[in-house]
Formats: C-alpha cells, structure tokens, sequence
C-alpha cells in the first residue's frame, strides 16, 4: 500500500521515471492482512494531526483516483476498563479536541442508547467516540494507487524481489532483482518487515522488529453496526466492513518475535469467544477465514521515514508497527516530496530513524 | 420431478415430512437435502446474488461453491445442498446479505471445555472417498490406529453416485460400480482399528497437526502423528454469459441429484465436455429417464472412452466435437442454450450458432484438487496443470514438504477413483512404515510393489498420458524442496 502510493505521488508530482518493484503481488504483505481501521484518535500531537490529515485524504481518494475503496466513516468507539484507561483517555480527548478533532466521551449507557445497541458493555468504564474516524479496503485502496500510478506511467513489475541495494561510494544506484539489475539515483524501501534484510544489503540497521498478529473475518451479513470497537486493555479490534463482514483481531503480548505468518486455534477461539462477551448476538455469526500477517514494529511503534544517514539516495518509509493503513495516504505524499526534493508540508525530520541514535524518544500510548 | 424407476438404483428415502418455503407449505424425505427437496418441487432460484441481485440456484451439491445459501430457520447463509432436511423447517429464499439472526442468548459463554479435546491419534485421514478409506484399509490392516473423517452424513466420498462399472484389472474392483466399491470399503475396515467420523468438517489443519473439527454444530480439537489429505476436488466452472443461472450445474453435482438423491436435474440437458465424467453423466441422465440434447467438446476429439460415447450416441445423443456453448438463455432459470463450432484457435465460427432448447446446462469441465489444508499447514504447493491445478507438493511416498503429511487421490492430482485407492494405500502405507516401531520391512516392500504396479497400469497408455506427465514433474519438484531425500 505505502509503497504504491508513494508511486502515484511521485508520478503526480511529475516524476514519472518510476518503478515500483514487488516480491509477489499486490497486496500480499500486511495491507492485504490488515484490518483496515483510519483511526485519529492517538495521544500524541503529531500522531494526531497526521492522522487527521489522512482521514482528509482518505476521504476524497476514491475521486481522485477514481475508484470504488469502500471507505466508511462509521467511527471509531475505544473503550476503557482500567483507571489507567480512564486517565490516560481523558488526557487525549483534551488533546484531540484541542486540535480540531470531534471525539467525545460517553457513559456505558450512552454507548448503548447512542452507538452500538448490541454491545455487552460489563466492566466498560467509559468510551471516547470520534464519528469521523473510518475504515476502507486495503485490496481495493492498494489497488487504486497502483491504477492510476500506471495511468501516470509508473511501470509495475509483479513477482520479482529485491535481491540487493547497489551502492558506490556512500550513494545509492541502483537495486539487483531476481529479473535484471535497475539503476536508479533514488531507491525508497518499503517492504514493511522485509525491509531488514534489504536495508541490509547496504549496510542499514533498522531497528525494526517483525511480529505477528492474527485476524479473523466473518460471513457478509446486513449492516448491524457502525464504528470500529477497540480496546487496548481488554485487547481487541473489530469493525464491519462495507461489504457486511466483521473482521476483527487482537494482539497476543507473548507473540514471539519473527516472520512466521501462519494462524493458530488458539486464535480462533479466543478470538470468538472475545467477540461473543462484547457482542452476545455474534455467537450465531460464521467466521469464514482466519489469517496471520506481520507488525513491523519499532522501539517507540512509530514508522521511519525519510533519507538514509549514510546512503545517498536510499529513502525509508517502513516500521509502521501496526498502523500504517491508516496514515498511508498523508505519509506517501510526504516521503513522495521528500525523495522529489521538495519541502514536505508538514515535517517529518521527528521520524527519521536517526532519532533512536540521537536520544530519548516518546512513545504513543494509543497502540493496538 | 423424482425420479420413479430406475434401471440400476433403488432409492432409499427417509419418511416424507412437511416444512415451510417463503411462506408455502413443502414435503420432502427427511434426510435429503433442502436443496435436493426444493428442486424435486419444482423450485430452482435459491437466493438473489449480493451485488447485482441475480437469482442463483445450486452449483456443486456437495458444499463448496455457496451458490445455495439460503435462510434457514432465521439463520443466514446456510448451504442447503449440504444441510438435511427436518420436519418444520422454515426455509426462505435470501436476498442480498442477509440479517444476524435474531438468536439471543442471555448468558456469556462459560463452556469449560471449549473446544473439545479429542484428544490425539497415530493417523487422521481427512476425507472418506475411495483415496481415503483405501488409506485406511492399508494402515488398519498393519496395526495402525486411524481416525477418517468426512464433512457427509455417509462415508464413500463420490463413490456414492457412480453407478458405472468400473475399468481396470479385477483387484481393483473392476466391473464393480463405485456405489458398490465404497460398501466393499466400509466392510474391510470393520474389523481393523479404525473409527469413521461422518459429518464432520475439517475446518483447519494448524502447526502441531492440529486439526480444527466442526460436529454438530460444536469444535472440536484433534491432535494427529500423521494426516492423509485425502480431501478429493471442486468442480471447474466456465465463464459464459448467464452462466450463473439457476439450472446451470457440475457434473458432480447433477450425479448427487440424481444418483443419491433420486431428483432429475431437469427434463432436457446440454452436457459441456466430453471428457469421461461428461459422457459417463450423459448415459446416467438417460437411463434417469432424461433427455440429453447434445454433448459439446470443444477439442476436435472426445477426451473420453470410445465405449462411453458410443453408448451415449447409440441412444441417439450428438456428440458435437469443436463445439462450445457460447451463452446460456433465460431470466430467471435456463430457458435455452446457443452452442456454436469452434475454429482451432477455440474463436466461434460465425453463422454456425445453434440455439437448444434445454431447461438444464451441465458442466464437466475439469477439476481442480482441493488443496486448502495443506496449503493452511504450510506445505510446498506448485501449479501443475496436467494434475489439474494447485497441488501439494509430494514425494514417491505422497509425502509432502511438512513431514508426516500426506495427499492422496484427487488432492494430490486429479485422476479418477482407482488410481485414488490406489494412492490412497499407498499413503497408508507410508504413513505406517513411519509410524510403526518395528515395521515388517518385507512384507512392506512387497505391499508397495503391488501398488506401485497397479499405478504404473492404469497410468499406461493415452488416457494415462496427463498423471504421468503430472507426477514426472512432481518427482522433480519433490526433488528440488529436499524430497525423496
Ligand atoms: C493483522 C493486522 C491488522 C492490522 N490492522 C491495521 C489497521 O486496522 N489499521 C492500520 O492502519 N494498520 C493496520 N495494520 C498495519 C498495516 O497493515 C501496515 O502498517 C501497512 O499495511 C503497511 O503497509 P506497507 O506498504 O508498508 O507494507 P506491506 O503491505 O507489507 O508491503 C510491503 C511489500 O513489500 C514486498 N516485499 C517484501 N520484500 C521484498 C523484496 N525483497 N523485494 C520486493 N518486494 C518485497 C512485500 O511482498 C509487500 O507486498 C495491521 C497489520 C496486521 C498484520
């Protein structure tokens, strides 16, 4: 996703001398794995506002690239179950309200009577709703990116990775793929946890850890509820689809580290049962699919972007720890003008990997 | 329109009970599936298709393509060609997606023991077609414990519609027919250490050989040594224009409703494909007493048995090589079919359409193995088109990349059902040289010798000449992932 877009950027910005160059298809990493949330609410201010200015971008996409991504501005409801919940919750409303941003606090009983009638809201402490919060489809999101970059005169090349980063003399030139060899004064790697080993190939440490994270996906059923419904404490996401299925997942704390990407039982059942505290009436509904996909996570679970200290040329947009749907849009048109040599229009200098070698760093506290 | 008298079968029926269809009163045999029920009554559109709202009807008959979901009892999304039928049920046509049924439950969910634990077994053989229970034949009769489980109410897999005898030598059941051979089966095991789980679904096959079982309507969980992945194919479809019309249906499935369920498919057919399965199909549709308009191939040459076509044209049934079907008529079922010559490059001939007309349209256009729970369990897989699509990668032994997993039969490459039992004891036996502690090597040597020749038999000639070719490459494949040592 991250890496077609930023394609389509570049092009529209006129650089239109670009390939985008792909190990399998379109897709097949973590956008197509993902749960395809567009969340605003964080607890930071510049996570915040770049969220804001991608549900902006989100929001007129299917115009601009003229396609159907089934965006849906359902909402967003988070729920609280611990005083650390509570506390930390009202601070960001503070915030996010201080910004622009239409979240709200509600009562269990407000939940009910305002949002979701079906949900089971024992133990539920409070929720922040923000309206305006949304989802879409990653296939199709991905997939209108990679339209009309073509249509711009992007080359897509399909099943075939990148074996190596080519350097000389401390500058980029170029990348050795399994089809040939491309030269090219400016590389920009975006292969979520893959990204590793291929910085690698040119002496780049990230300091990216791959994780899994199991998801699950139901049968199609008639619109029941609107907002996506998470929870970090109680450890859950789901929401339902344009399409009609509730797709939905949680993070396991003891998840080992690594690229194992295969789904477990314990997943599914847990999962399940999860689903059918929250909402009793799930209990009936079939689960159609279940499936693992990677977090490329970093130290602070924010992305790094921008040059390379070191390698001329050789850009990151990659560490996304989770949420890089949902920032996609803003991030790509910003990495985009970073790589074409223009001034981003807002800074990103905060998310250049060098921060971790430069000194203490915060971290969001808004992370599934 | 049931069928009343048939040449070969004796249609055995549970008791003729009463349910509701939008509103309107049914019978049906108890048993039977709601699909089977509906369209002995004459109903063929099933459901509205989501998008564009087409009617829809059923496809496979055995629970794959969803094609016949319908609402039953409240309950979305139910596929009624594999759901039985009970006296009162409340089955309505769906519309679109359908609602979240209405089934409230007042309590959590606090079942201690969920999923159930089945606790763990030397062999699982998911599938119970010829492939698997001949597995289960050869393991058992070593000593091996097995369990063969299989999402039907009855074992047999598709050998419980052939009505044809089969060809071979005589100990694989030659000019036995296959509803015959399952029987045979079934009375082998009987005595051997081998359990047979019917309507039980593998739902997953996750790391560990754990094996995620859906049983009325309940998980369960299974924990395997060794799995045979005896899980059979899916029907090709074709894509044509209207061809998602009620009354367009798979080979597979027209033989379900005719053979198992005693309902003629229709009253005139357009059989596409002149393969066996196409011209086998053909001749059971006669002797059901339906009418067969024409069999269209598009090769210049039947890809069957001349014996078979020969029958089908002694009855007076065109069987029109280099033809296809170009589009099906109708609105709300078929009407008609426009069938048209093809010139070498498979483009339609101007000015030699024919329209037909025929209530029905049957496909027996191939196969494809049904490889998904291997795929789940992170076999190798390769694409192999003589063996008919995806297939698991496999060793000589039908052992496949993840140690202790096997395919045998359809799955691993499609062929018909004596080579399947033939692979499927193969598989068995496999599996229990690994198994056993101490294996009679000898007598295991010479079991596999017997089998392998019977292979390299019905592999020999023509007709053999895509399996070979098929499982040539596999030997190679196998080779390349550190297979066969
Ligand atoms: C279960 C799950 C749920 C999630 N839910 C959400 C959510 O609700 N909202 C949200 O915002 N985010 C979510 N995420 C995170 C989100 O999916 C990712 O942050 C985002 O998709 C990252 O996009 P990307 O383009 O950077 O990475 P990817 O989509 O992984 O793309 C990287 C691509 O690089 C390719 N590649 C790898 N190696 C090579 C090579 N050597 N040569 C060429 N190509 C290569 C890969 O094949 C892949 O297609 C979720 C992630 C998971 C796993």
């Amino acid at each position: 996703m991250v890496g077609a877009a930023i394609a389509y950027y570049l092009a529209r910005g006129g650089m239109t001398d670009c390939v985008l160059v792909e190990a399998d298809y379109l897709s097949s990493g973590a956008t197509g794995r993902c749960g395809g949330g567009i969340r605003q609410q964080w607890s930071t201010e510049a996570n915040t506002r770049l969220a804001i200015e991608s549900v902006r971008e989100f929001s007129t996409l299917e115009e601009e690239l003229d396609a159907d991504i089934e965006f849906l501005q359902g909402g967003y409801l988070v729920l609280a179950y611990t005083d650390e919940d509570v506390a930390q919750f009202e601070k960001n409303v503070g915030l996010q309200q201080g910004l622009g941003l239409d979240v709200a606090i509600l009562t269990p009983d407000e939940i009910v009577e305002r949002v979701v009638p079906e949900l089971n809201t024992d133990g539920v402490r409070m929720a922040t709703y923000c309206p305006s919060d949304a989802s879409a489809n990653p296939f199709l999101t991905t997939q209108a990116y990679a339209d009309a970059a073509r249509r711009l005169g992007v080359e897509i090349e399909l099943f075939t990775p990148v074996t190596r980063v080519l350097t000389d003399g401390g500058k980029v030139t170029g990348v050795e793929t399994s089809r040939g060899t491309i030269s090219a004064p400016l590389v920009v790697n975006v292969a979520g946890s893959h990204s590793v080993p291929i910085a690698a190939t040119a002496g780049v440490d990230l300091p990216i850890t791959p994780c899994r994270r199991q998801i699950l996906v139901t049968e199609p059923l008639e619109r029941f509820f609107h907002p996506m419904i998470i929870s970090f404490s109680f450890g859950i996401y789901f929401r339902q689809a344009k399409h009609g299925s509730v797709i939905g997942g949680f993070g396991d704390p003891d998840e080992p580290a690594g690229f194992n990407q295969t789904s477990s039982l314990e997943f599914l059942t847990t999962m399940s049962a999860k689903l059918a505290f929250l909402m009793p009436r799930l209990r009936s509904v079939k689960v159609v699919r279940q499936w693992g996909g990677l977090y490329d996570l970093t130290p602070d679970a924010q992305p790094l972007l921008g040059e390379t200290d070191g390698v001329e040329g050789f850009f990151q947009a990659n560490g996304f720890s989770g949420h890089g749907f949902m920032v996609a849009p803003k991030v790509a048109m910003l990495v985009a003008q970073a790589v074409a040599g223009t001034e981003p229009d807002l800074d990103i200098s905060r998310l250049n990997a060098r921060r971790f070698t430069d000194g203490p760093v915060t971290t969001d506290k808004s992370v599934v | 329109m049931r069928i009343r008298e048939h040449p070969i079968l004796d249609f055995q029926k549970g008791p003729l009970v009463e349910f509701e269809h939008d509103g309107r009163k049914l019978e049906g045999h108890e048993g039977e599936s709601i699909a089977a029920a509906l369209h002995a009554a004459g109903v063929r559109v099933l459901r509205h298709s989501i998008r564009l709202n087409r009617p829809r009807g059923f496809f496979c008959a055995i629970g794959r393509c969803s094609s016949c979901l319908m609402t039953v009892d409240g309950v979305p999304n139910v596929m009624t060609c594999v759901t039985a039928l009970k006296a009162g049920m409340r089955v309505e046509t769906q519309t679109g997606k359908g609602t979240i049924p209405d089934v409230r439950f007042t309590e959590a969910p606090s079942d201690p023991d969920y999923p159930r634990d089945l606790g763990s077994v030397p062999l699982a053989i998911v599938g119970a077609g010829p492939a698997g229970l001949s597995a289960a034949v050869a393991a058992g009769r070593l000593g091996v414990e097995c369990v063969v489980l299989d999402e039907n109410p009855v074992p047999g897999g598709q050998l419980i519609k052939q009505t044809h005898m089969f060809f071979g030598s005589k100990e694989h059941h030659a000019r036995v027919r296959g509803i015959d051979i399952g029987e045979i089966l079934l009375k082998e095991i009987e005595d051997l250490p081998v359990s047979v789980m019917t309507g039980t679904t593998v739902l997953g096959l996750y790391p560990g050989k754990v094996l995620a079982l859906l049983r009325n309507g309940r998980l369960h969980r299974l924990t395997a040594d060794s799995v045979i992945l005896a899980t059979g194919a899916s029907e090709n479809m074709l894509a044509f224009p209207n061809g998602d019309l009620p009354g367009i249906y798979g080979a597979g499935a027209v033989q379900t409703l005719m053979n198992v369920d005693g309902v003629a498919p229709g009253k005139r057919v357009l059989m596409v494909g002149a393969g066996n399965i196409g011209l086998i199909v053909s001749y059971q549709l006669l002797q059901a007493g339906v009418e067969v308009a024409a069999v269209v191939e598009g090769l210049p040459e039947i890809g069957g048995y001349h014996v078979h076509a020969a029958k089908v044209r002694r009855a007076g049934v065109p069987v029109m090589t280099s033809h296809t079907l170009l589009h099906a008529v109708g609105t709300d079922r078929v009407e008609g079919a426009i069938i048209s010559e093809i010139d070498g490059d498979w483009r339609p001939i101007e000015g030699t359409e024919i329209k037909l007309e025929v209530d029905t349209i049957c496909l027996a256009v191939g196969l494809t193995p049904n490889c998904e729970l291997a795929s789940q369990l992170g076999c190798d897989e390769a694409y192999v088109a003589e063996l008919g699509g995806r297939v698991a990668i496999h060793d000589t032994d039908l052992e496949t990349t993840v140690p202790g997993v096997y395919v045998a039969g359809d799955a691993s490459g499609i062929e018909e059902a004596s080579t399947a039992m033939l692979e499927g004891r193969l598989a068995g036996l496999s599996a229990a040289a690994k198994l056993l502690t101490r294996p009679d090597a000898d007598e295991l040597t010479r079991l596999r010798i017997e089998v392998e020749e019977g292979l390299r038999a019905l592999r020999a000639g023509p007709f053999g000449e895509h399996p070979r070719a098929g499982k040539q490459k596999m030997v190679e494949l196998a080779r390349s992932c550190g297979g066969d040592q």
